[in-house]
């Protein structure tokens, strides 16, 4: 039993924070704001020769093979640094496509994707907004070449960046998996914009959008298990970067108590100031255990990974969302000012706990797992 | 990182499973004769004393086996052991700081139970301000003359011995006046009164010295040296019993479950209730996420010998955690969780606490968790401190020392 990073992982996760520290400074985080595209093509192309974009592809792809623990350590400092962009849609994309797609499907996206030619992203969310896989009202009819789908899917990420759209629809078969090409006809998207201005998201109406029989993604009506096991990931993967922006805070809020004095001492001498960040760092300790029990299980296909799952997007959803909230609390005034940067962290965490589950969802699914 | 089990702990945990199914009493053990005789049997199978060195009589175990032992004990709800303060804390200390002739006479009856030890620390006017004790030791050449009161004994009625802090230098500053020193309970100036908890029951006490005497040979590291050896000993085992204990909640937690499919609201069972489904989900992920932390501390402890102040944090989460899952128990049952005497199966629960109850009982037993071994309050100033590193409050007892 070994609950520490192997030495590599441990370099993954300092060459990270050395990189973000670098290059996704809150004022590089603050210029993307106004930018159509919200995201830099420069530090997208440095993350792919990092290695960042592959990391969990296989090596024919160009890729490192590596865990769900790694992708979970590099979220974990992409939230800390609330890195604006598309990485974790595409790499979860990308996961779809190694896991359900034919050769030369991987052979178009892969490689393209790990060396940061393609973004992708996928479309979860129907008009019902229900999180379960099972459930879609996009449907896919039958046509002479192929397919048409039509429906509405809300709040994709980063889909005005993608170069393919993974697209769940009904086909008469049951739940299926489209590649769509994001400029196909029929296609609409509207763009929608939360409070994390570093967050994009996309609302798309599909009406008869054709699919060549190409862009079948594994067998029709057999999508269920793939779409399973893809918001299992997708909200793993969320809880890490979660974990990230409540670390910062914490850091943040732990480092401004050290030197703001009040009374003539620093607020941190204060036991109301010190016992609330003594209960932000038992909250981020937790949800540390929670982040990487979830993804150890994972890459262990361990009995219990769908509950850690479950358990790790549901405990973090309630711990990032009180340690980021607290943080603003001790830093007072300045702390609910645009030009402080804590705002930033704040609503990166805020803006992923309705993401691939909210806590809410998840405590359903542990009870269906504990008392089935 | 990988959290498999090791195939020599898996091992471990088969045979002690088999162990345990084998011996475990089948009956409530009723007597003190009864538990001690099942503590020696413990012993003599290697699991008391596990974490103590064999020199001193222990089995040189690893923390995951001890932690293993105590997860398998709770399974199968088995009888726990006794003289835990003893054999978890005191026993270590008088390794650490005792003399060879004391750790001759004291260690290995204290690990077969032969001889029951108690603690004696708090004082009425002394809780988290331990340092302000009052219990006064004079030094009458080869003996101390104890005279003063303590509070929250466990084990008060049947122990023979006790751990004393006490004051030996009033003039110096509270924490340097401080000494250490072994006390027999079994003398006509030591008076033990059972102290009623809000439980209903009598676990812990109150002890009444009046020129009691304990002898100079007993005193434990050097004159005045009793705050630094509190001190350095109050962390040394917390970490290795949290997975047992999350496990004893993770068995309440099934009872839980059944109680919702048992008791009906409205004509539906309360598992169908979504209200009711919300806050079983939520404790669960708490439940869950304290056996990580469980796992993830023993983990550590594989690497090094002490947590240090993290330790704290492991304490705090736990029995906050404690808190608000049997609340919630408790709004889940209605007035089916305020029995104190179980009626259906579904109502008993192993609190973890030494007695057997129900989802009232643990309830009320929560209670303490975040009083004893350092309040809630206190292990957020350590941590604070120590592990965040935040300055240091002024406080008017260090500003007159």
């Amino acid at each position: 039993m070994d609950y520490s990073f192997t030495s590599d992982q441990q370099l993954l996760k300092n060459s990270a924070r050395a990189f973000l520290d670098e290059h996704c400074k809150p004022a590089a985080v603050r210029l993307l704001w106004d930018d159509p595209r919200g995201e830099s093509d420069t530090m997208w192309k440095e993350m792919a020769q990092l290695g960042w974009l592959g990391l969990s592809l296989p090596e024919a792809y160009g890729g490192s093979a590596l865990g769900m623990v790694e992708s979970a350590i590099l979220l974990e400092e992409l939230g800390r640094a609330a890195y604006p962009g598309p990485y974790w849609p595409t790499v979860l994309a990308a996961a779809a496509v190694e896991a359900a797609g034919t050769d030369a499907q991987k052979k178009r996206w892969l490689s393209a994707i790990a060396t940061g030619d393609a973004r992708a992203t996928l479309a979860f969310l129907d008009a019902d907004m229900d999180w379960d896989p099972a459930v879609m009202t996009t449907r896919a009819e039958k046509t002479s070449n192929g397919w048409a789908l039509s429906g509405t899917k809300r709040f994709v990420p980063w889909a005005h960046v993608a170069n393919v759209l993974l697209i769940p629809a009904r086909a008469p078969e049951g739940p299926t998996v489209f590649l769509v090409d994001p400029a196909a006809s029929g296609l609409k998207m509207s763009p929608v914009q939360g409070m994390d201005l570093a967050t994009r998201w996309v609302h798309l109406d599909l009406d008869k959008v054709p699919v060549a029989t190409d862009g079948l993604l594994g067998a029709p009506g057999g999508a269920a298990p793939l779409l399973t096991g893809l918001l299992r990931r997708g909200a793993v993967g969320a809880a890490a970067e979660m974990l990230g922006a409540a670390r910062r805070c914490l850091d943040m809020a732990v480092g401004y108590a050290k030197v703001r004095e009040q009374f003539g001492q620093p607020i941190g001498s204060f036991q109301a100031i010190r016992h609330k960040c003594s209960e932000m760092l038992l909250e981020v300790e937790n949800s540390h255990s929670a982040v990487y029990y979830a993804a150890w299980a994972l890459d262990a296909k361990s009995e219990d990974e769908a509950l850690a799952a479950s358990v790790a997007k549901a405990y973090v959803g309630d711990a990032a969302r009180k340690v980021c909230g607290e943080a603003i609390q001790v830093h007072g005034g300045i702390g609910f000012t645009w030009e402080y940067d804590l705002h930033i962290y704040f609503k990166r965490a805020k803006a992923l706990e309705p993401m691939y589950g909210d806590v809410d969802y998840h405590r359903e699914q542990i009870v269906r797992y504990v008392a089935r | 990182m990988d959290l498999n089990y090791a195939p020599e702990d898996r091992e471990f945990r088969e045979k002690t499973r088999r162990w345990l199914e084998a011996n475990t009493p089948k009956h409530e053990l009723k007597t003190l004769d009864e538990r001690k005789a099942w503590h020696r049997k413990l012993y003599e199978a290697g699991y008391v004393g596990m974490l103590w060195p064999r020199d001193y009589g222990g089995w040189g175990a690893t923390p995951m086996q001890q932690a293993i032992v105590q997860d398998e004990m709770a399974r199968v709800s088995a009888p726990p052991t006794i003289n835990g303060l003893g054999i978890g804390f005191i026993g270590p200390t008088i390794i650490v700081h005792g003399t060879e002739a004391q750790k001759k006479r004291y260690l290995k009856k204290m690990l077969t139970a032969e001889e029951i030890w108690c603690q004696l620390y708090s004082e009425p006017n002394a809780g988290s301000d331990l340092a302000s004790l009052k219990t006064r030791a004079e030094d009458q050449g080869d003996h101390f003359l104890v005279n003063g009161q303590k509070i929250w004994t466990s084990s008060g009625p049947i122990a023979d011995w006790g751990i004393l802090l006490c004051r030996t230098d009033p003039k110096v500053a509270k924490h340097r006046g401080i000494s250490c020193v072994l006390l027999n309970m079994r003398q006509p100036g030591v008076e033990v009164r059972p102290l009623k908890q809000i439980t209903g029951s009598s676990l812990f006490s109150e002890v009444f010295m009046t020129n009691a005497r304990a002898e100079k040979s007993d005193l434990i590291g050097s004159l005045n040296q009793g705050w630094e050896i509190a001190q350095t000993t109050l962390g040394y085992e917390r970490g290795a019993n949290s997975l047992g204990r999350v496990t004893r909640h993770a068995i309440a937690f099934n009872q839980l479950v059944k109680a919702t499919r048992e008791l009906k609201r409205g004509g539906r069972p309360l598992i169908d209730d979504p209200a009711v489904r919300a806050k079983l989900g939520r404790v669960y992920a708490d439940l869950e996420v304290q056996r990580y932390a469980a796992l993830r501390v023993l983990s550590a402890l594989q690497k090094s010998d002490s947590p240090g102040a993290a330790s704290s944090i492991t304490k705090l989460s736990y029995t906050e955690f404690e808190k608000r899952y049997y609340e919630t128990a408790l709004e889940i049952l209605g007035p089916y969780g305020q029995l104190m005497v179980a009626r259906e199966e579904f109502e008993e629960v192993d609190t973890s606490s030494g007695e057997p109850g129900t989802f009232a009982t643990a309830f009320l037993w929560s209670r303490a968790g975040t009083i004893y071994s350092g309040s809630s309050e206190i292990q957020k100033n350590i941590i604070g401190e120590r592990v965040l590193g935040l300055p240091k409050e002024v406080r008017a007892d260090r500003l007159k020392a």
